[in-house]
This record gives structure tokens, C-alpha cells and sequence, in this order.
């Protein structure tokens, strides 16, 4: 964007140069540029007499100076991030144009290119924006990616679970891929961002893949997680191939391009925002209507049971454990503290922000301070160089939770409590045993430690020189380096007094896991970029590159067990057990890419990316990855009468993207065992595949744009194909090979997809606007080649429903056995997701509001029938589930046990209050009595996050996965950390 | 002057950038361990004794699973699991369930033991290329370890499926051997020990590697050798072929005495709390909970002689444990630790085997080995008949209580056609208002089904 400005200063710059020469005729008018409201001078705004090339800027005062050829003229003013003006003047002489900041202005330019930003009015493509104000501007969310809920069309995301810290998915237009990487690529001005997701070793513990299952249940955060939402000034997400093309083999889950805030010269301000409030379960299952008959009845029970029941009620001590563990509220607290400015050559950006939030289960919680400096120096008028800092230290406190084989997870543990058991500690803090379980639910989650630290540095640096310049041509340069370290520590502790840690029990005495992972990203690029212009604005602009890209994770994680007396060092203890992981790959990469501009009337580009990475068997071969798109914009052409419609662009844009295969699928490794002081090597299960190739994605998307009355109206409709071929897939082989998975090139899937947004300001006046946004959106899949045999992946067996990829069918159908044989009982994909977004402003009163509709997907739930067996569910009594109507809840889940996997599977729909934000605008009149001139602006507010849920799905949230972010296994639920909503009470002051 | 800042500027920049963008890229290969070509190809003695140690860990590989398979099956305990149901619906029979032939009870332990049998392969092949060379002899030696392990192996995958049989030629990934009948796999095993014992029979008088201490006794070529005859007679009697059993105990390790010592003699797998090694997995603490626990079936103790020392393979719990309409006072206590060796094979079974192989023609011979097992068991001499019939019976009986939760009740009674005799713990129930559709009976399984991801 700031080359933008920059560009056009300097193409005025250049006809001011020679301008003189041609002009006969002279006037002049000079002038101030202010902003509205503050009445500050706005610096570097461009000027421009109407209808020609004439034109100047305000220098850092805001002060100008521009000739015209003859009055009365129209000159025209702009920059980015203020609203467009067009102010008639008369007479030559001084005058004072006043100018409005505009967020909405900030939507003119997407960036679509690797170095280059095109005007929305002539993008091909439906990139989507976010900007501050939609991000954190009604109510901040816990992190990044919890921010994107609803904001644009054609994003599915997700969270894992509810405990704090985040973990969440997002997926752009559907499934992109089986076996691959499927979160999008995430790139902050300019830098590669990991996104991973890294495991603390709880399996140990849980042992929740010793089924054979997926193994990743830990439920660990994912690190987009780090970035502070506050800092950042803009989002565009290029959802699909078509526009993320350029990004070649990292694109083909989408690219989200994050822009931070930078400083602007002028006077320095000081912005400080406090939010304070809590956070609270939105939903709790309840206690199960427990009676001595049905106490009696339940196959869960026995007389000793009865017994304990019937002395625990007439005492009145029976306990709802689910409220001891759930009901906590959690405090959270917020500050957030930015500094910007700066003069002509140097411009700075500081923020500093610090989140502190409880869980809603006691022991856990979420802190993280990050800093950020970005700073702009023009070196001369050709060279400007902008650097990003961010250091970022975050720990967060997960509880224990998910599936389990072992009975110690809190959330598997708390299906099996009843509540007549006592599992309070005595007074001196010693917890019983719980007679009916492997684990005591409140010494587990008052004793165990489950900690993520990451401590992060992100860097990046970003030089601009405009090489040469001509009348018609000029040449730029763009060289970017960014580096992405940190080092993620994990601290998993059961200590050995734990009921399931005690020999006694069969415990192991103790374990402590702990883990770092050092990560580093370092990516570079350079671009040169050419522009060309005729006389009859006719503009070619050539642009090509080289990007290289580093990534190097090396995990280890040590896991002692037989702790000795109380310590945790991982020496002090029986035996240890150390995994290291390491991944390293290198990409090389180049561009080319013409755009051809006529007169904004049509816009096309055609483009070329090649990549290389280590990842591929063949390193050193290119995979090409084309684009092409087209733009016209009706209005612009002239035979356009309509007053009404100001825009109408129609646009179609093709691109292929690719997905390399995971590091590591091209070979057949052993990792180590050991028998009895016997070391050995045992295969790992995968048959490498030297053929692999990486899995390309082609995306075609067409739409139309339509703006109504001076864009008061807007409507924007998106129709895309979205095929991925050669399906990289851990295809199980026939077990008797002696391997479990070969990674194979298997298939084809194929997304279609509508995506519908309106924009409308239906009231407009002095005193009151209601702004409205409402997006649709709707996608589905089919596997449309499959050339092994269709299997089963993800969650539990066919027995408690499973995903199933299969020729001709939804890549995210859920299948289950039925009396009838295996049969379709669901599928993952909503039928449509829709969102409404709503801003009021009443004098000094902004409400905002967003209500998020899903409906359908579908999700295997466990959580029931695991409460089932164990006679503890709520609704094990109700009668709603039997088609016969005889058999409660309870009961009859557990006849479809081994019958019929369709009671597991579950509508997912949801309607949420997603944010609700109310604000306090206090006058300005106000604060000058007050604080004199010190306090520029004053807001206070409440807002709210997941206030209203309206679900039927019968369990804590229909927003779950037991098997995290990747792959098509999410919407599998065992146990989780419920999900909670949040009350935040704000006062933000700029200085 | 600002003009020639830009050009040094631009330039060194630009050597900056091409040094970093240098086009071409290393390979990476893999930082994770060794790679399956460098153990065929490239081999040290070193590595060898390590795929070794990678053959007999693998061995334990999901062997609580497959325990538990064939042990809930034949009823011999329950095993509950608060977060897995399948193991008393599913293994049980339980009302309609069925057994899934894709999920881990079935695709787990016959993955991990054509894993193991995937590494004998890798081993028969790599010890031709190894720096230095192996002799002859103890190439000899090695093979003669694989075959008899890959044989082993088969044997427990085929226990699974039965009448569905195993795939025997498992050599080349890409063309796998057809899946054989019930019989013909028996055979192919059979061959794969006769080849396996060939080997040993020229191996001279030591291995190149070092076996684990379940191996304790049996580590010399001649003393394996017995270890490959044991297993060939348990194959022998699967097949029913008892003139081969006599012979092939002949070559055995069998022991025909009485003493606690002689009777555990024999070949374990065997199990450390170090970390990159595995615990026992049938080891549960006493009174553990429905979160995870075996329970003997009831009918154990039960039909247990009152004098029967074998009662010890259970222990009598706190209190009585109860999950899904399943109840039990005992909990499984065949070990101790989490560290207790699990027999492969002992010589308590060969000396049933013994009695088995002479029931029809040798009665008396019976009778003594039988008597040696109920002498040891505290129970006195056996007083029945010795027509085959209560030969059978009483074999039957006495390998029901010495081989207790070693993997072989379920198939000793499908052998003899007697899976109708194991008990059936939950009831039909008729329809009723409260359960239109009524509730069948438990099932007693007679094989897994081949599990889905074969294809077949």
C-alpha cells in the first residue's frame, strides 16, 4: 500500500517536472489538507486537478502548492486510508480542504502479487480484507485466528477445544488435502510464519493412541496463535490457487497475508487500551437424574454403589463434579499500549500488549506479552527500507483433557464420576483415591502441570529502490528477508502422588515430559518490478523474482517416569525416554507475471511460478504452477448510463498452486527400540515413495461486482472450481507388507463453491449509521478419482463412525456400520455458513454485532456414549434418541454399540452471537474540560464473545476436534475442555 | 551523489540476494533415522545385531491386543476400558455387535506381527551384504532365527483368522502371495519352520547376535533349534497331525517333570521399565478400575479344583467390579509387574502337547504327562477314563487352567469344535415395551475377519 502512495507521489513528482514546459496558462492555489475532527494537518496527501495528470502532495504539515491551468478546477484528494474528496475552487489562493480517515478506504488496493497491490475495483479475484477495526474493533479475540470467525466469505474455522491458548483450524473453500499440510499459509508483512502444532507428549500418559489411532491428541495450540491481533493493521486472505498462485508450492491451502501497523508522520500518538472481564462455560451437560431403581437398573453399577448413593443423598453430599470442574469463572485481563509517529524519512510503530486469561477449569490459563517495533526510513527519496520486529513470549496452561485409553484424562475420568463419590482432599490437602475410577478428577487437575512456553522472534526487512524512472517506464526493485525463530518448550508433569501415578495402581511412579522445539524460517526474495505507460493509459507492469526458503524444526522431547521424591528434573528419576524430530526443508522459487491495464477498463494478468523444494525426491526439479485472469470493469467504458450502479466488473481468474509432499514421504526410515538392554531398530510403519510428487490444486473462480448508489449498496457474488490432482495420500497398504501406510499420489477431488457478500449502509445521517454485512457461503466436495481402493481414516472405526474417502463421493463423508452394512451417516461439510455483521452508530454510541450461522456438518460425538457406559449421562434418562420410543437416551446408544454407528454421528449446526460490542465515544467537548489537550480521544465499552449459542448438538460445543487442526479427522469429539464465552469490560484513551 | 548511493546500495544488495537464492538445492535426506536401503545394502554386523533387537522388541508389538482378543473371546476374563466399549461389545458379541475388520483389534496385532515378520525378511536379506562378510555358518545361523520367528508370527495372525486364513509369501511389498486356506497356511508355516530348523541344523555352535534374555537358554543354534521344534509341534497339533507332535517333541525342549522350575522353562518375551522399552501390557495393579482393568470370568473360579494352586493366576479383588451388565470379583493376576516375561511357548505346554499327541495311542503316556501338570497344580492324579474322548476332556481341562491367559483357550476350544461350550454371560431378552426388538444373546466368535485393509 505504501508503495502505492509512494509510486504515485512519484509519478507526479515526475510530471511536475515537466509539466511547466507544456502549460501555458497558470494559477495557483495553495492550502492546507486537515483532518476532520482532530484538525491536524494530514501529511504526503495526493492532489490531483480533476481530469489530468496535474498534481502535487502535502508535505509533513500538510501544507500544498498546486498550479492549475485555468479556474474553476476540481482537485481531487487522496491517500490511503482516508476517503477520496472532490473539492471545486474559484479563485487561485489559500484554502483548507478538510479530510475524513476512512477504514473503508483502506479496502482500495489488494495485494496480489508478490511485490505488487492492484485496486480492489480491478482485482480478478474475491480477496477478502479484514482490517483492525473488523479484527479487534468490536471485541479482541484470545487469538489471531479466533478472529477470523465470520469475517469474510469462504473460511471454515474452527476450534479444537475451549482450553485457552487457542488451537484452532482454519480451512479456506473447502478440504484441500488428505494427507498434506491443509491450514493456510501465513505470511506477516512479508516474513513465513509456522503455524505448527506441536504435541507435549501427554500420550505417555493417556496413552490415547494406543488404539492405532491418529496420534496427535494431545490437544496442543498451534503457533499463529502468537501473533497479537492488536497490531495488526490489515488481513487479506487469497483463498484458493486462482489468486494465491504467485505463492506456488506453499498456496494451495490458501494465503493469509497479515499487514501491521505502521507509523505515520506527524504528531506522535499514544493510543492505551485496558480490557478486563471474565470467561465462563457456555454450556454445562448436567448430572444425571440418579434414583435407587435406575441405580439399580444401570449395568454401571453395583450394590456398593446403591449403598454409597443413597448415604451421600440422605446427607445431602452429593456432588455435581462437573460444575466443581467446569464452573470456574476465569478472569481476564488486557492491556494494550501503542505509540506511533515520526517525521518525513522516519516513521515508527510501537505496540505492546499483555493478555492474561483463566480458564474455566482451576490451572489453567493463557499469558503472552509481545512487542513490536516497525519502523520506515526513507534513505533518500528512491530508497526506503522498513523493518518489523516482534518478540513474543507466551505459556500457556492446558488442563488434560481428549481421549484417553488409560482413564486419567479429566475429561474421561469425569464420565466415569458419580456424584456420591467424596474426591475432595482432606485437610491436609491428601486427595482419596476414587474407588470407581483410575484417576481422582480434582487431584489430577490440581496436580498436574501442562504447560506451553514459546518465546518467538520474528523479523523482517523490506527494501524499495526505484532504479530509474521515465516519462513512460520506470523500474523498481523489492529485496525482503524475514526470519521466524523460537524456541516452543513444553512441561508435562504428573506427579507420582497422582492416584493413576502410584505404584500401588500400577502407576509408573511419576512422569515428567518435557519438550523444545527449536524452530527457524528464513525466507528471502527480490523482486523487480516494470511499469509501462502510453499516452492513452494503456499500462503494462512486468514484474519477476526469486524467493528462497528455509525451514529447520528440531524437536526433542524427553519423557522420565519414576520420579524421584518429588522432583521433576528429567534426571532424577528411573528412566527416560528421548524422541527427537527434525525437519528440514529448502524451497527455491521464481516469478513472472504481466498485467496489462487499459484505461481500468480491462485488467488482465498472466503469471508463472516455478518451485523446487528438498522435500521432493528430484530437489533440484521444477514443478510450474501458471496463472491468468481477467477483469472488466462495465461502468468505465462510457456507454454506462445507470447513475445507480457505479460499479460492475465482471472477473474470472484461473491458477494451480501445489501442496509438496510432508518431509520424510519419500522414505522408508527405522526408528529405534530396545528389549531388555537390547537396543534395536524397528521399521516406523511407512513405505517411502521415491515417486511422490507434490499435489497440484487448479482453481477457477468467476464473479461479478456489483457497487450501488456511490457503493452504498454492494454486492459481491464468487462461483470457483477448486480441483486438487494427485491427492497426496498415507494410503494404508495391505498390512501383511509388513507397513502400515505408503504415501501415494492417489487421486482427485474436486470443490464447487458459492460465495455470496453484501455490503449495505441502509441508514446514513447526522446522527445515526447502520452499517450491515452479510456473507454465504456454501462448498462441497467429491473425490472424483481414487485409484486405490476406498478406505476408512480418521476418528475411531466404523463401529463409532469414521471418514471415509471414496470415488464419487464428499471427500468429508462420515460413514458408520448400520445394521444394513456400512452406510453414509453424515458428512463434515456444512450445507452453508452464513454470517451478519452489524455496526450502529448513534451519536456517540457504536453497537456492533456479528451472528454466525452453520448449518449442518456433521461431527462424531463420543463424549455421550462414553458418559453412557459409565451411567452418568445427563439425558441418559430422557426418551428422544429410540425410534420406538421405549429405550432412554442412555440406553440406547448403548444398544447401537457395535449395531449402528448413527447415533455417534451428530448435526453440528450452530447459530452464534459470535462478538457483541457496545461503545462509548466520550465527546471530545468533554475531554478538552477535563484533560485539557492531553487526551485526543476517549472510549469505553462493553463486548462479548459466544453470548448467545443456539445449538441442539448434545455435548459442550458443536466446535471441537479431538485430533487438532490438520486432515480431514476434525469434528471428532472425546472429552474435550469445553468452550466458553466471554465478558470484556474496555476503556481505551489516546493521547 | 544521492544517484550513486542507490547504485551501491542496489548492488550490494543485490550480491547479498543472489548468495542467499543461490538456485540449487541439497539434498536433504532423511534426519530420522536409517534408511530401509542402507540396512539391505549397506550393512555393518553392528547394524544387524540391531535389527536383531528390532525383531524381538517388534515381537511385543500390540501383544495386549491380541491377548485380549483371544482371551475375552474364549472367555477366559473380561477387559474393561472406560474409553474403549468395543472390548465387551464387540469381542462379546454383545446383543447385534459384530466384530469390525477395520478397527484396532483386528488390524492392530496382525499389523504389528507382519511387521515383525517384515523385519525377519529384511534381515534374511541384508545379512548378504554386510561389511564384513558373515561365514557361511552364520549366515546360516540368522536365517535360521528369521525363518522360525517370521513363522511364529504367521502362526498367532493365523490363530486370528482362521478358516480366512494368512498371506504366507510376504517377500516383495508389490506382489504379495494370495491369502491360503486354513490348511494351507498350517502347511506354509510348517515348511517355513522345516526351512527354519535346516538352518540351525548348519549354523555351527554360535550366533552372530545376541538374543534377548527371554531367550536365556536357547541362545546357541542347537538349543533354538529345540525352541523351532516346540513351535512345529504346536503347529502339529493345530493341524492334527499327532505322529508329527511326538516327533517334533522329540526335538523339542520338553521336559517331562513335575518341578514348578521345569514347567516355566521355556522361551518369554520379556519386557523393561527402561524408556525406549515397552512395559508388560497384560499387567494391571490389583483393583483397578472399569478405566482399565481384566477380570477373570467368573466360571474360573468357579470351576476350579478347590485344592488347584492355579487359582493363583487370579487374585480376589477389594471389592467386586461391574461393567456393562459384565461382574467379577477377580482380577487377572497371571503377573505381577510391569516388568513379568510373557511365555512364547514353556514346557508346561509341550508337556499337554505330549499328552495330546498320545491320547489315542499311547493312553498311559497320556495319563503321566497329565498327571505331571495336576501334581504340579496340587489336584492329585487324574481317576477318568482314558478313552480319547475324556482324554480330550481332560486335556482340554488342564490346559484351560495351566495355560490361563496365554492365548490358547479360545483356540483349543474351536480346535475340538467345542466353541459351543464356552459360557454365554448376557442373555437374549425377548421383546418387551421397554425394547421393542428384544436383545440377542453374546456370540462366541470363531474367527476375525480379515481386516479391510487387505483388500480382499
Amino acid at each position: 500500500m505504501k508503495q502505492q502512495t509512494h509510486f504515485s507521489r512519484m509519478k507526479i513528482l515526475l510530471l511536475l517536472i515537466f509539466t511547466p514546459v507544456i502549460i501555458m496558462a497558470q494559477e495557483t492555489i495553495t492550502g492546507k489538507v486537515v483532518i476532520e475532527g482532530t484538525g491536524e494537518g494530514a501529511p504526503f496527501m495526493n492532489i490531483v486537478e480533476q481530469g489530468t495528470n496535474n498534481g502535487t502532495s502535502s508535505d509533513i504539515d500538510g501544507n500544498f502548492s498546486i498550479t492549475v491551468s485555468e479556474l474553476p478546477a476540481n482537485l481531487v484528494v487522496s491517500a490511503l486510508g482516508f476517503s477520496e474528496k472532490v473539492v471545486p475552487v474559484t479563485t487561485a489562493g489559500n484554502i483548507t480542504i478538510q479530510v475524513s480517515e476512512s477504514s473503508e478506504a483502506l479496502d482500495e488496493v489488494v495485494v496480489t502479487g508478490l511485490a505488487t497491490s492492484v485496486k480492489r475495483s480491478n482485482a480478478a479475484n474475491a480477496v477478502a480484507s479484514i482490517t483492525a477495526d473488523e479484527l479487534v474493533g468490536v471485541t479482541p479475540p484470545p487469538t489471531l485466528d479466533g478472529a477470523l470467525y465470520g469475517k469474510f466469505a469462504g473460511a471454515i474455522v474452527s476450534a479444537n477445544s475451549g482450553a485457552p491458548g487457542g488451537g484452532l483450524s482454519v480451512k479456506l473453500r473447502g478440504i484441500t488435502s488428505i494427507a498434506g499440510n491443509s491450514q493456510p499459509l501465513y505470511i506477516v508483512d512479508g516474513v513465513y510464519i509456522d503455524n505448527s502444532s506441536i504435541a507435549a507428549g501427554l500420550n505417555t500418559v493417556s496413552g490415547a493412541a494406543a488404539g492405532g489411532s491418529a496420534s496427535n491428541q494431545d490437544n496442543p495450540t498451534n503457533r499463529i496463535a502468537d501473533i497479537n491481533p492488536d497490531d495488526i493493521a490489515n488481513i487479506e486472505i487469497l483463498k484458493g490457487a486462482s489468486a494465491a498462485a504467485i505463492y506456488g508450492s506453499r498456496a494451495s491451502a490458501g494465503v493469509v497475508i497479515i499487514t501491521t501497523k505502521r507509523g505515520k508522520a506527524g504528531k506522535t500518538s499514544i493510543n492505551i487500551t485496558q480490557s478486563n472481564g471474565f470467561t465462563q462455560a457456555i454450556r454445562l451437560l448436567g448430572v444425571r437424574d440418579y434414583t435407587e431403581q435406575r441405580i439399580i437398573d444401570s449395568g454401571s453399577f453395583d450394590n456398593d454403589d446403591l449403598q454409597n448413593f443413597i448415604a451421600a443423598r440422605d446427607a445431602g453430599r452429593l456432588v455435581d463434579y462437573e460444575e466443581e470442574l467446569f464452573g470456574e469463572e476465569g478472569f481476564i485481563s488486557k492491556t494494550n499500549f501503542n505509540v506511533s509517529g515520526g517525521g518525513e524519512k522516519t516513521t515508527f510503530y510501537a505496540g505492546i500488549s499483555h493478555q492474561n486469561e483463566d480458564g474455566i477449569v482451576k490451572n489453567t490459563g493463557y499469558e503472552k506479552t509481545s512487542l513490536r517495533l516497525n519502523i520506515d526510513h526513507k534513505i533518500t527519496d528512491n530508497i526506503k527500507l522498513s523493518l518489523s520486529n516482534n518478540y513474543i513470549q507466551s505459556s500457556s496452561d492446558r488442563g488434560f483433557f481428549n481421549n484417553d485409553n488409560t482413564g486419567t484424562t479429566i475429561g474421561v475420568s469425569l464420565t466415569a464420576t458419580t456424584p456420591w463419590l467424596d474426591l475432595f482432599p482432606d485437610a491436609n490437602g491428601i486427595y482419596p483415591d476414587n474407588p470407581s475410577g483410575s484417576s481422582n478428577i480434582l487431584q489430577t487437575r490440581d496436580l498436574i502441570t501442562n504447560n506451553e512456553k514459546n518465546k518467538r522472534y520474528i523479523a523482517g526487512a523490506n527494501l524499495d529502490v526505484n532504479i530509474y524512472k521515465s516519462d513512460h517506464s520506470n523500474l523498481k526493485a523489492v529485496l525482503r528477508a524475514g526470519v521466524d525463530a523460537y524456541t516452543f518448550e513444553t512441561l508435562a508433569i504428573f506427579p507420582k502422588t497422582l492416584q493413576f501415578q502410584k505404584p500401588d495402581n500400577g502407576g509408573v511412579g511419576g512422569v515428567s515430559a518435557q519438550g523444545t522445539t527449536i524452530n527457524t524460517n528464513n525466507n528471502y526474495s527480490g523482486f523487480l518490478v516494470h511499469n509501462y505507460f502510453t499516452d492513452n493509459n494503456l499500462n503494462f507492469r512486468t514484474q519477476g523474482g526469486l524467493t528462497r526458503e528455509i525451514f529447520d524444526q528440531n524437536s526433542v522431547l524427553t519423557t522420565a517416569t519414576g520420579l524421584v521424591s518429588g522432583q521433576t528434573n528429567l534426571n532424577l528419576s528411573a528412566s527416560r525416554n528421548v524422541v527427537q524430530n527434525r525437519l528440514k526443508q529448502e524451497d527455491f522459487g521464481f516469478f513472472v507475471q504481466e498485467e496489462v491495464n487499459y484505461q481500468d477498463k480491462i485488467i488482465g494478468t498472466i503469471g508463472l511460478r516455478g518451485d523446487k523444494s528438498s522435500n521432493n525426491t528430484d530437489v533440484n526439479k521444477f514443478f510450474y504452477y501458471p496463472k491468468a485472469s481477467l477483469a472488466i470493469n462495465i461502468p468505465k467504458f462510457g456507454f454506462w448510463s445507470l447513475d445507480q450502479v457505479n460499479e460492475l466488473k465482471l472477473r474470472v481468474a484461473y491458477g494451480e498452486a501445489g501442496n509438496f509432499p510432508f518431509f520424510g514421504a519419500n522414505s522408508t526410515i527405522f526408528t529405534n527400540t530396545a528389549i531388555a538392554g537390547l537396543s534395536g531398530i524397528t521399521l516406523n510403519g511407512q513405505l517411502g515413495n521415491t515417486d511422490i510428487e507434490p499435489e497440484r490444486q487448479k482453481e477457477l473462480e468467476f464473479g461479478v461486482d456489483l457497487g450501488l448508489l456511490d457503493n452504498r449498496v454492494g454486492l459481491q457474488f464468487t462461483y470457483y472450481q477448486k480441483t486438487v490432482d494427485d491427492l497426496i495420500i498415507s494410503s494404508a497398504i495391505e498390512p501383511s507388507t509388513g507397513f502400515v501406510t505408503q504415501v501415494v499420489n492417489a487421486g482427485n477431488l474436486e470443490n464447487n463453491g458459492v460465495e455470496i457478500s453484501l455490503n449495505a449502509v441502509p441508514i446514513r445521517n447526522e446522527n445515526f449509521e447502520w452499517t450491515t454485512f452479510v456473507t454465504f457461503f456454501k462448498n462441497t466436495s467429491e473425490i472424483t478419482k481414487l485409484n486405490i481402493p476406498a478406505f476408512n481414516t480418521g476418528a475411531f472405526g466404523a463401529t463409532l463412525g469414521t471418514f471415509r474417502i471414496e470415488e464419487g463421493k464428499s471427500a468429508t463423508q462420515i460413514v458408520g456400520i448400520t445394521p444394513n452394512g456400512l452406510a453414509v451417516l453424515g458428512d463434515a461439510e456444512p450445507d452453508f455458513q452464513m454470517s451478519f455483521q452489524n455496526s450502529l452508530k448513534y451519536k456517540n454510541f457504536d453497537l456492533s454485532f456479528m451472528w454466525q450461522w452453520k448449518q449442518g456438518g456433521d461431527n462424531v460425538n463420543l463424549t455421550a456414549l462414553l458418559t453412557d457406559l459409565n451411567g452418568t449421562s445427563a439425558d441418559y434418562d430422557d426418551i428422544d434418541l429410540d425410534p420406538a420410543g421405549a429405550l432412554g437416551n442412555g440406553d440406547f446408544r448403548q444398544s447401537q454399540l457395535g449395531v449402528s454407528a448413527r447415533p455417534f454421528v451428530e448435526d453440528a449446526s450452530y447459530l452464534r452471537l459470535r462478538e457483541l460490542g457496545l461503545y462509548y465515544n466520550v465527546p471530545s467537548k468533554a475531554l478538552q474540560q477535563w484533560f485539557g489537550k492531553v487526551v485526543q480521544s476517549a472510549k469505553i465499552g462493553f463486548s462479548g464473545t459466544n453470548i448467545v449459542n443456539i445449538f441442539d448438538y448434545n455435548s459442550y460445543d458443536p466446535e471441537v476436534s479431538n485430533f487438532g487442526s490438520n486432515g480431514i479427522s476434525t469434528g471428532v469429539e472425546v472429552t474435550p475442555f469445553p468452550s466458553s464465552k466471554r465478558y470484556l469490560f474496555h476503556l481505551s484513551v489516546s493521547l | 551523489m544521492i544517484m550513486k548511493n542507490i547504485y551501491k546500495i542496489v548492488s550490494i544488495a543485490a550480491i547479498g540476494f543472489v548468495t542467499l537464492t543461490s538456485c540449487e538445492i541439497d539434498e536433504v535426506g532423511d534426519l530420522n533415522g536409517p534408511t530401509l536401503e542402507n540396512i539391505i545394502d549397506n550393512s555393518t554386523p553392528g547394524d544387524i545385531q540391531d535389527l536383531m533387537g528390532g525383531i524381538l522388541s517388534d515381537m511385543r508389538n500390540r501383544l495386549g491386543t491380541y491377548f485380549d482378543d483371544v482371551g475375552v473371546i474364549g472367555r477366559e476374563y473380561y477387559r474393561f476400558s472406560s474409553s474403549d466399549p468395543r472390548f465387551t461389545s464387540d469381542l462379546l458379541g454383545k446383543n447385534r455387535a459384530v466384530l469390525d475388520n477395520n478397527t484396532f483389534y483386528t488390524t492392530a496385532p496382525w499389523g504389528a506381527r507382519y511387521g515383525t515378520a517384515k523385519g525377519t525378511n529384511i534381515l534374511i536379506q541384508a545379512i548378504e551384504n554386510t561389511s564384513p562378510a558373515y561365514t557361511d555358518q552364520e549366515k546360516n545361523g540368522l536365517r535360521g532365527i528369521g525363518k522360525t520367528i517370521q513363522a511364529y508370527e504367521l502362526l498367532l495372525n493365523l490363530n486370528l483368522t482362521f478358516q480366512g486364513g494368512i498371506r504366507a509369501d510376504i517377500s516383495d511389498p508389490e506382489n504379495l502371495g494370495p491369502f491360503l486356506s486354513y490348511t494351507a497356511s498350517l502347511d506354509a508355516i510348517e515348511a517355513l519352520l522345516i526351512s527354519g530348523a535346516t538352518d540351525l541344523g548348519n549354523a555351527g555352535t554360535a550366533f552372530a547376535v545376541n538374543l534377548s534374555s527371554g531367550f536365556a537358554g536357547f541362545d546357541t543354534p542347537a538349543d533354538f533349534l529345540k525352541f523351532n521344534k516346540a513351535i512345529s509341534a504346536r503347529v502339529a497339533a493345530y493341524q492334527g497331525d499327532l505322529a508329527a507332535m511326538s516327533d517334533y517333541l522329540g526335538d523339542s525342549f520338553l521336559n517331562l517333570s513335575s518341578a514348578p522350575d521345569d514347567l516355566i522353562d521355556g522361551v518369554y518375551y520379556v519386557f523393561s521399565a527402561d524408556g525406549a522399552d515397552q512395559r508388560n501390557p497384560m499387567f494391571f495393579a490389583l483393583n483397578a478400575s472399569t478405566a482399565g482393568v481384566r477380570v477373570a470370568h467368573p466360571l474360573y473360579t468357579t470351576d476350579i479344583d478347590p485344592t488347584d494352586n492355579r487359582i493363583s493366576k487370579v487374585a480376589l479383588r477389594d471389592e467386586s467390579i461391574t461393567s456393562d451388565g459384565l461382574s467379577g470379583d477377580y482380577d487377572f493376576r497371571l503377573y505381577t509387574s510391569d516388568v513379568d516375561p510373557i511365555p512364547i511357548i514353556r514346557n508346561e505346554e509341550l508337556i499337554l502337547l505330549y499328552a495330546e499327541a498320545n491320547h489315542i495311542s499311547s493312553p498311559g503316556d497320556a495319563v503321566t504327562a497329565i498327571n505331571l501338570v495336576r501334581t504340579a497344580a496340587g489336584v492329585g492324579a487324574y481317576t477318568g477314563g482314558t478313552s480319547p474322548a475324556e482324554l480330550v476332556d481332560e486335556i482340554l481341562n488342564q490346559r484351560r487352567f495351566s495355560l490361563y491367559g496365554e492365548g490358547h483357550r479360545w483356540i483349543d476350544m474351536r480346535r475340538f469344535d467345542r466353541l459351543g461350550d464356552l459360557p454365554i454371560d448376557r442373555l437374549a431378552e425377548p421383546p418387551s415395551a421397554d425394547n421393542p426388538d428384544g436383545v440377542e444373546e453374546d456370540d462366541v466368535w470363531v474367527e476375525f475377519p480379515i481386516p479391510a485393509t487387505e483388500n480382499q
